[in-house]
């Protein structure tokens, strides 16, 4: 190999310079494969590639589409046949239905007694286990695929499909299975797990506070639960190896322009790499960090953002899509007006990110409705400007307010007595702080909430704040501590699950399929994912005032 | 005990613990090792008059979807399902070919059990890679919704991934449906739903 090319590409030496990169991946590959197994014949890193290709695309070494048929059923082909499908990313498998789909792993085909893993199979089941099997060799394993006939002359489920390959493609899987989650997760140490938490700059103290409080308060207790826990270890249940590390939280405190903080989270990383990212908070962007955690292979939970990026990625996972989903749900509701329609949508927003981003989104929605959507910047921060922004409407407008509460409370000011338009306000934002809204403007203001309502929304909030209580932390931010409550309960869920399985991506498979399994701690109605999906909650209300002052739903739930 | 130990105790050990002595490998509950087969049975089911959209955004009535006229044969998916689903929905795209080529007009109906995730636009891009002609159509709705068409047709498990591989016929209004639960090949639909209709 040449490092010379490898460093410095030009055009000229374009396709030499790929080559030979790819070749320095390949080194690295199978280095990383020699310090970490020394036993098993290593795989060339080539080998492994087209197992990856295999296993994650469905594309076979000639190009050609993967092809598995089923006995009974349908064939199945290409990126549909693709081993990835159902036994995922990790390869540590799922559970569809009543039919699981069994971790192919190295570690768990080639297991003998001394080295075996355990996974859980049946996150309904706590006591399901993977089974115990003869250990796979490569001509078993071929079989199994071939003929879904097992190790263990079992005739496998007919949803595993038959796949002819050749001994060359067979080798190829191995090889990709061998390495595949076969080292635990940058981030678990021997008796520590890793976690970190991000904070953007500009945001306001006081929910940072209630966010970092929660959770080194959470983490205490889980802490303490697990001493008295492993101290008991007299239950056979006890034995299963399951993480007893000590969970460890650090804040990572961004600063400065958006531009720099890619930087920031690579030394902080560097610094102390973590298992996952857990919360998170910024009243401006995340895009630099949901970069940085699809780029590091980080699981990143449910943060508590306004406008997380439009592009999904694998790792980062969101509550909602934010004031974009608000955007979504509000054009939706005005075009299902009929004839109380508005003639013009005036929106009034910041000129910062949110502000852009919301109204962005709204212009979008609203395109090709009869609708007329004018956009009003709100500068400076004078009643006037507001003023300004505000002035003109008639009965025939509709108003949107992507405005957080510091604008807000100005709006009684700057607007006339009595309101002439129908006034939106955004949920997100607005933060459940609706003390501007004067007495004669009621009739006319509405919220778009993304949160629950009323009693079931008292229900569902309970536990937070009979733990808040129990702890004595402050509740500043009803809806938004709720978000890292329920977070916070819902990793203690997903690692007991994973066991001692760290693996990263399996972390994140497993919120993928458990998040409705949970019952909801959180301000939200309902919180789902699947496979693909990257946003939990999908919907909003569209909210109006009671004569208590209370908010009750306008709307059904709207689901753009 | 305390409120503090007793919240500790609910909170974080609710998913831990298991009173029931276990050992490595010694479980082995829920893990399917039979051969291909299914299982049939006879059922009536009221139907939930509840309001559904359509893949094309149409809103309509759940009940006078199924009660057309033309027989009916459905199945609960969601697009997001990676495993069974595809295989379900093959298996009516096959079917739907048989079908037509007996000159069958049977009404195939899809029930999406993420409503919230597969809008109609989502399941009209679904459908299309299917290959759903005008006869199968593809139905979502609220959450609400789509839980009573599930339990209506006692297909609902609590949560989506809990769901298994059911597919529903019924020759006209009024009969029973015939309920047939497991793996079954397109000629197994086929020839359960030709049985069916030479029913009196
Ligand atoms: C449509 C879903 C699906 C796809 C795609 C799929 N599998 Fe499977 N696989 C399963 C299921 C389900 C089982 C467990 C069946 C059982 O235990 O009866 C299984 C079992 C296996 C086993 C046996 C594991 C054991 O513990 O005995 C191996 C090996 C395997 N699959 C490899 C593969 C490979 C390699 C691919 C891709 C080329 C693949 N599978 C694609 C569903 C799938």
């Amino acid at each position: 190999m040449d490092p010379q090319s490898t460093s410095f590409p030009d055009t000229q030496r374009q396709s030499s310079w790929l080559l030979s990169s790819r070749r320095l991946l390949c080194f690295w590959l199978v280095t990383l494969a020699l310090v970490a197994r020394a036993e098993p014949p290593v795989a060339s890193s080539e080998d492994v590639e087209l197992g990856r290709r295999i296993y994650m695309e469905g594309i076979l070494p000639s190009g050609e589409p993967l092809k598995g048929k089923r006995q009974e059923a349908v064939q199945v082909e290409g990126a549909e046949a693709a081993c990835e499908t159902c036994h995922r990313r990790s390869g540590m498998g799922s559970l569809e239905g009543n039919i699981v789909i069994t971790p192919i792993t190295g570690r768990f085909l080639f297991a003998t007694d001394e080295n075996r893993p355990l996974a859980l199979v049946d996150p309904r089941a706590p006591k399901n286990l993977t089974r115990a099997h003869t250990p796979y060799t490569e001509e078993s394993l071929a079989k199994v695929i071939r003929e879904g006939i097992d190790v263990s002359d079992r005739t496998l489920s007919p949803l595993m499909p038959q796949y002819a390959l050749s001994d060359v493609e067979i080798k190829a899987v191995l090889a990709y299975l061998r390495q595949l989650s076969s080292e635990v997760s940058p981030g678990v140490g021997d008796e520590t797990l890793h976690f970190a938490t991000i904070v953007a700059p500009d945001v306001d103290p006081k929910q940072r506070e209630a966010m970092v409080d929660m959770m080194r308060t959470a983490f205490a207790q889980r802490n303490a639960s697990q001493k008295v826990y492993s101290g008991r270890m007299r239950m056979p249940i006890d034995l299963i190896p399951r993480t007893l590390r000590n969970w460890k939280l650090t804040v990572w405190e961004l600063q400065g322009a958006q531009e720099t903080w890619g930087t920031q989270l690579a030394e902080n990383y560097q610094r102390e790499p973590v298992f996952a990212v857990i919360s998170g908070l910024s009243n401006t962007t995340w895009a630099p960090v949901h970069s940085f955690c699809q780029q590091e292979k980080l699981p990143c939970l449910f943060p508590s953002v306004t406008l997380p990026p439009a592009e999904t990625a694998f790792y980062p996972l969101y509550y909602s899509r934010g004031v974009a989903l608000e955007a979504d749900v509000l054009a939706k509701h005005l075009r299902d007006q009929g004839k109380n329609t508005p003639r013009r949508l005036l929106q009034v927003y910041r000129d910062n990110k949110v502000g852009r981003g919301a109204s962005l989104a709204l212009t979008e929605a609203m395109k090709g409705s009869e609708i007329q959507v004018e956009n009003r910047v709100l500068y400076g921060d004078e009643p006037i400007e507001l003023k300004a922004a505000l002035k003109g409407l008639s009965s025939k407008d509709a108003v949107m307010l992507w405005l957080r509460p510091a604008d807000l409370s100005a709006v009684n000011k700057a607007a006339p007595k009595q309101l002439p338009a129908v006034t939106y306000v955004s949920g997100f934002l607005a933060a459940d702080n609706y003390d501007f809204v004067p007495k004669t403007w009621k009739s006319h203001v509405r919220v778009v909430y993304p949160y629950e309502l009323g009693a079931k929304r008292q229900k569902n909030v309970a536990a937070m704040k009979e733990w808040l209580k129990t702890w004595q932390l402050p509740l500043v931010d009803e809806a938004f501590q709720t978000e890292v409550f329920f977070n916070l309960l819902f990793l203690t869920d997903l690692t007991s699950q994973i066991l001692d399985n760290l693996y990263r991506d399996y972390l994140v498979e497993r919120a993928e399929d458990m998040l409705s399994l949970d019952s909801n701690v959180s301000a939200y109605p309902h919180l789902s994912l699947a496979r693909g999906q990257r946003f939990a909650s999908k919907g909003a209300y569209i909210a109006r005032f009671a004569p208590d002052g209370n908010l009750v739903a306008d709307s059904e739930w709207i689901v753009p | 005990m305390s409120l503090r130990a007793a919240l500790t105790l609910i909170i974080f050990f609710a998913a831990f613990f298991s009173p029931r002595p276990l050992l490595a490998g010694e479980s082995n509950d829920g893990q399917k090792t039979d051969a291909p087969e299914y299982a049939r049975a006879l059922a009536n089911y009221d139907t939930p008059d509840v309001a559904v959209i359509r893949q094309d955004g149409k809103k309509l009535s759940f009940g006078k979807e199924l009660d057309d006229g033309r027989p009916v044969i459905l199945n609960f998916v969601f697009v997001s399902c990676s495993a069974i689903c595809p295989m379900l929905s093959h298996l009516f795209s096959k079917v739907q070919t048989k079908l037509a080529k007996d000159g069958q007009k049977a009404h195939m109906v899809s029930i999406s059990i993420d409503p919230e995730n597969d809008t109609p636009a989502k399941l009209a891009e679904y459908a299309k890679k299917f290959g759903a002609g005008s006869d199968w159509n593809f139905y979502t709705g609220t959450r609400e919704v789509s839980i009573a068409i599930q339990k209506a047709f006692n297909a609902y498990r609590g949560d989506k991934m809990n769901h298994t591989s059911i597919i529903l016929m019924r020759a006209k209004p009024g009969k029973p449906w015939l309920r047939v639960e497991g793996f079954l090949s397109p000629d197994a639909v086929a020839r359960e739903y030709h049985t069916m209709l030479q029913q009196p």
